[in-house]
This record gives C-alpha cells, sequence and structure tokens, in this order.
C-alpha cells in the first residue's frame, strides 16, 4: 500500500535542497541480531518508506563491535571474531550509511583497540556512549579521558547520549548535558554532539550554552514546540544537528521539528545537513 | 441565524457525505491532498502554563491550521487544566472558537469541584459543545471514583462525547514542582462498560502494556494519534483496534501538528482510503453518534 498523499511535509524538491543528513539513525539499537546483521537490516528496511519520504541523503547509526555494548556474550564473542560482519549494513547501503561505532568507556583498552580498528582504519566516523544499561558510563567518568584524547588525535566525532530527567537519573550510567559540558571544558579542541539536547531541552540548552565545542542533536522526545526556537536564539544554529532516531521515532516528531520551526531556510539547512557534514570532514591524518 | 449547533451541524453534514463520497469511491484515482478531510480531535487553546508556544495564539494556530488544510480542530482550553474557574475558562474557549469556523469547542469539566454538574450543563446547553474534556490526573481523581462514572452517564444521557486526556507531558520533561504521573487506565475499560452508549476518546496515550489490551477490546474507546511514535505505530495501531476506532489528533499546540500529520502516513502501510479514514471520518462519526 502506498498513498500520494503527504500533508505536513515540504516538497520533495524542498527536501532535496536541505541535503538532509541524519545524525541519529537507530536501527536495530540495542542488539543487531545474534548473526551481527538480520535485526539490523530488518529494522532499516522498516525505515525506508520514511527515509525516501524525507529525501535523506545520509544517515549514521551506531554499530556494536563487541567490546561489551549487549548483554548478549555470544553475540559480543561473535563480532570479535567476526569483525567484518559489522559492515554488513554498510556494504548493503554504502551510498546511505555513516557509522560510529558504540564505545565501552567502562573498558578503556578494548575501547582503544576498537578506535585504532574502525576509526583509524575506517570507515567510522566517530563513536557513541549510551546513556543507560550495558557498556553505559557517566561521562565525567575519568576513564572518559584517554578516550577522548584518541578520538580527538583521530579527528572522531563523539555523540553522548544525554537526558535531564525530572527528578533524577533513571540509570547509574545516564550522563546529563550539565555533565558533558562539564568533560568538553576538559578538551575544548573536541566537538562534541549533546545526543537528545538533554530531553527537557530548556535545562539542557541553557546547560551546553557556554560550551562552544558541544553541539546538540534533535532527537529521542515528543515534538514538543519552541525547541529548536530556543536553541537557534541561545546556541545558534551553528550548533545543531539533527537526528531521526528512525524507526522507533518518526519522520513526523523528529522532522517537523526543524521543517515547522519559525527559523530562516539557511538555518534549516545547517540543522539539517550542513552542520553534520562539517563535523565529520576528517582530515587524513 | 444559525447558531453554533446548526454551524457544527453543517459542518459534520458535509464533512460525513464527503467521506462517505470518497469511500464509495475508494477506487477513484483522485486523492489528491486537495481533496483531503483532516479533523484535529486534539487541540488546546490559549496558554501551556509552564512557557510560551509557538502557536498559542489562537489566530497564529488558525491560519497555520489553513496552511496544513487542517478543516476542523476540536479545541480544549489549557485554562481547563489548573483553573478553578471552570465556567470562565469554558466562556473564553467558546468566545475565541466562534470566530473561527474550523474550531469547535471543547469544554472541560472537573468532579472534584462543587458545581461540576452547572459546568457540564453549560458544555451542553449554554455552549452546545458536542463533548467534553477530563484531566484526571491533573485535577486529583483516579477513574474508579464515583464521580467520574456518574459524570460519564451524564456526558452520555446528554449526547456529549468524553475525551480523557492521558497525560499532557512527558513526565521525564515536566516540571520539577508540578510532577503529575499519567492517568491510570486500568478501571476505564469496566466502567465504560456500565455505561450504555458511552463514547470515549483518550488522548495522547502510548498505546502500550496491560491497559492497552485490556482497552483495545472496549469497542467504545477511542484513541488518537498525538504521541502513537515510531515510524510505524499509527498503521499498527490501526491493524489492532478493530471500528475504526483511531481518530487523528495532534495535541497542537504542545506538539508541532505536522508532527502527528506526517507520521499517519509516512510509513506508507495506509492506502488513501484508511488515511481518510484516520484522519477525518472517524471523528465524523463520533460526532454522529452523538446524536449532534
Amino acid at each position: 500500500m502506498n498513498s500520494s498523499l503527504r500533508p505536513g511535509l515540504p516538497s520533495p524538491e524542498q527536501l532535496k535542497e536541505y541535503r538532509i543528513w541524519d545524525s541519529y539513525f537507530t536501527p536495530a539499537y540495542s542488539h543487531p541480531g545474534s548473526d551481527g546483521s538480520s535485526t539490523l537490516v530488518a529494522d532499516i528496511e522498516r525505515a525506508m518508506p520514511a527515509v525516501r519520504k524525507g529525501e535523506f541523503e545520509k544517515l549514521c547509526y551506531f554499530p556494536h563491535v563487541g567490546i561489551g555494548t549487549t548483554s548478549d556474550v555470544d553475540f559480543e564473542k561473535m563480532i570479535r571474531s567476526r569483525p567484518e560482519v559489522t559492515l554488513k549494513a554498510m556494504e548493503r547501503w554504502p551510498k546511505l550509511l555513516l557509522g560510529m561505532i558504540q564505545l565501552n568507556a567502562n573498558d578503556v583498552p578494548a575501547s582503544l583497540d576498537a578506535l585504532n580498528r574502525w576509526l583509524r582504519d575506517g570507515p567510522m566516523l566517530g563513536v557513541y556512549f549510551r546513556g543507560g544499561g550495558i557498556g553505559s558510563l557517566t561521562c565525567t567518568h575519568p576513564n572518559f579521558h584517554p578516550l577522548i584524547e584518541r578520538i580527538a588525535e583521530l579527528n572522531g566525532v563523539i555523540m553522548q547520549h544525554t537526558w535531564f530527567v525530572t527528578g533524577g537519573k533513571q540509570s547509574p550510567g545516564a550522563s546529563t548535558p550539565a555533565e558533558l559540558a562539564e568533560v568538553a571544558a576538559k578538551f575544548p579542541e573536541q566537538k562534541f554532539i549533546c545526543a537528545h539536547a538533554g530531553g527537557e531541552w530548556q535545562r539542557g540548552i541553557r546547560a551546553v550554552q557556554n560550551s562552544p565545542n558541544v553541539l546538540v542533536e534533535t532527537s529521542g522526545f515528543d515534538a514538543s514546540a519552541g525547541f529548536i526556537e530556543m536553541a537557534v536564539r541561545e546556541l545558534g544554529a551553528e550548533r545543531i544537528v539533527f537526528g531521526s532516531h528512525l524507526p522507533s521515532r518518526s519522520l513526523g516528531t523528529e522532522l517537523s521539528k526543524v521543517i515547522a520551526a519559525n527559523i530562516t531556510e539557511a538555518d534549516k539547512r545547517l540543522i539539517l545537513g550542513e552542520n553534520f557534514r562539517k563535523l565529520i570532514q576528517r582530515p587524513i591524518a | 441565524m444559525m447558531n453554533r449547533r446548526d454551524v457544527l451541524n453543517l459542518a459534520v453534514a458535509a464533512g460525513a457525505s464527503a467521506a462517505i463520497c470518497r469511500s464509495s469511491a475508494a477506487a477513484d484515482e483522485d486523492s489528491s491532498a486537495a481533496n483531503l478531510r483532516i479533523v484535529d480531535t486534539n487541540v488546546s487553546l490559549f496558554h501551556w502554563p509552564f512557557r510560551r508556544l509557538p502557536l498559542d495564539e489562537v489566530e497564529l494556530l488558525v491560519a497555520k491550521y489553513r496552511t496544513l488544510g487542517i478543516n476542523q480542530a476540536w479545541a480544549g482550553t489549557f485554562e481547563g487544566v489548573l483553573h478553578r474557574d471552570v465556567a470562565s475558562a469554558n466562556q473564553r474557549l467558546t468566545d475565541a472558537c466562534v470566530k473561527y469556523a474550523e474550531l469547535v469547542p471543547i469544554g472541560s469539566v472537573n468532579p472534584e469541584l462543587p458545581g461540576w454538574k452547572e459546568d457540564l450543563r453549560g458544555c451542553h446547553q449554554k455552549h452546545s459543545m458536542p463533548g467534553i474534556r477530563l484531566h484526571p490526573n491533573y485535577h486529583g481523581y483516579t477513574l474508579d471514583d464515583p464521580r467520574f462514572t456518574q459524570l460519564l452517564e451524564l456526558a452520555t444521557k446528554a449526547g456529549l462525547f468524553v475525551q480523557i486526556a492521558a497525560t499532557l507531558e512527558d513526565t521525564r520533561t515536566q516540571h520539577p514542582q508540578l510532577q503529575v504521573p499519567d492517568v491510570d487506565l486500568a478501571p476505564l475499560a469496566d466502567v465504560v462498560k456500565r455505561v450504555l452508549g458511552a463514547r470515549v476518546q483518550l488522548l495522547n496515550f502510548r498505546p502500550r502494556g496491560a491497559a492497552f489490551e485490556q482497552l483495545a477490546k472496549t469497542t467504545d474507546v477511542m484513541f488518537d494519534t498525538a504521541r502513537v511514535d515510531g515510524t510505524d505505530g499509527i498503521p499498527k495501531l490501526v491493524e489492532a483496534l478493530p471500528n475504526d476506532r483511531v481518530l487523528f489528533g495532534t495535541h497542537a499546540p504542545f506538539l508541532i501538528p505536522e508532527a502527528a500529520l506526517i507520521r499517519v502516513y509516512e510509513s506508507g502501510r495506509l492506502d488513501d482510503s484508511a488515511l481518510q479514514t484516520v484522519y477525518a471520518s472517524n471523528a465524523d462519526s463520533m460526532f454522529w453518534k452523538n446524536g449532534i
């Protein structure tokens, strides 16, 4: 079944003009399937109708690379012994997918090895730190320092999951935008992406306002009106990157935050693609 | 001169007739956006208590809805959430709605307040509203409270549908000094079964868990789309619920109206006929069944 109806969306031509690069694509976020790819591929296919309707150019997802970011011991062992499986999705959609590996700051030696294997040698562009559950650690922990130093050497991007939850953290490994700002101050040359802008974005934006090396990512919470307008006003459009959180969230929820915002078309282009493209440009070391 | 009830009758009749025509011509290729009817069953007017919203002026909201092609909006009032002078809140709501053909006022009733039956009577007789909106979690009662059952009985007898806002805001982002848990919906199925003819719509509900499984079996309970997320969340809800029980709703202006508008079709799993059913036909049916 398909329909030609598309109320609420700009024209395909307008969307193509935005050149949308999605910094936060979350197919099979927690586990790619015991064979390393089946659930991941199915989830990407599930997202494809929305990806096509949105005219996305690129989507960046967060592969697991066998350093303890899932609770599945057999999978972790398998993916370490067969690292080529990690690339299956990227091989299937080579023009569409980008990747930033999930790191585990609880295991610094394994994470440093993974940085060499996947960032130094490619094709991954950066790292993702989880905000709770297996493999997560609050980003102010000293374990992050050697990892950030190495990521900086490799010109990688850091995506840190963040939330400000009313009533306090829901997980011991969670990080807040305020904690990310604290870390970012120690590494002023490194860029950090504050995923979800802290969820409660009014506090999140304020927490990173004076951290010029921190950008905010737009996905992961309801399409609450006024977010992008405040972020542009307080941070500038140059410090905002679009994320879709597809397929567990939606094109409607996430893209509407930007396309419906009362900001300039130039700012929309920055947020929807230009900023992320600039961020992941990696001069060859 | 026509009164509001006449206007509503005409609007609903026109919408329903159009929907019937389109339904009978489902194979017709003419399915352009210009022919699509859209009814937003979940809008609120005036100011959200915790921050200004880009569309919290009625004029701006209506202008936006005209650009989006939304034909009708069932408008509650944010004032009905925390104000105790509910009668004046409902009066302001009616005064605002009467200026715009698209807006249908949905008044607030708080059975925790003395005189709530007068507020209910005002919604029905004074303002000719087709339904009312409840906020049990903000007003401090549960759905097994006998006053809720009585309210549902009286509203049903008056031909009013009843909207229950399961939540207004993600509990994780609420103001720390006003944390309000989602409404416990567990008692609802039993209450609705006891009130013959009751028409209940849940707003802002995320369909999951035991409460949803139970309510899915209760055919007189409708759902809206405002917080049904996931790229295929709305088609899955439509498939899970027989009898056309999913009504388009956005929770604007708190949420961006385009969000739900796009979510309905983005997965490509609903054909044009099914889209029209969600966007408007089910809402039109709810009007008719209440005898307005």
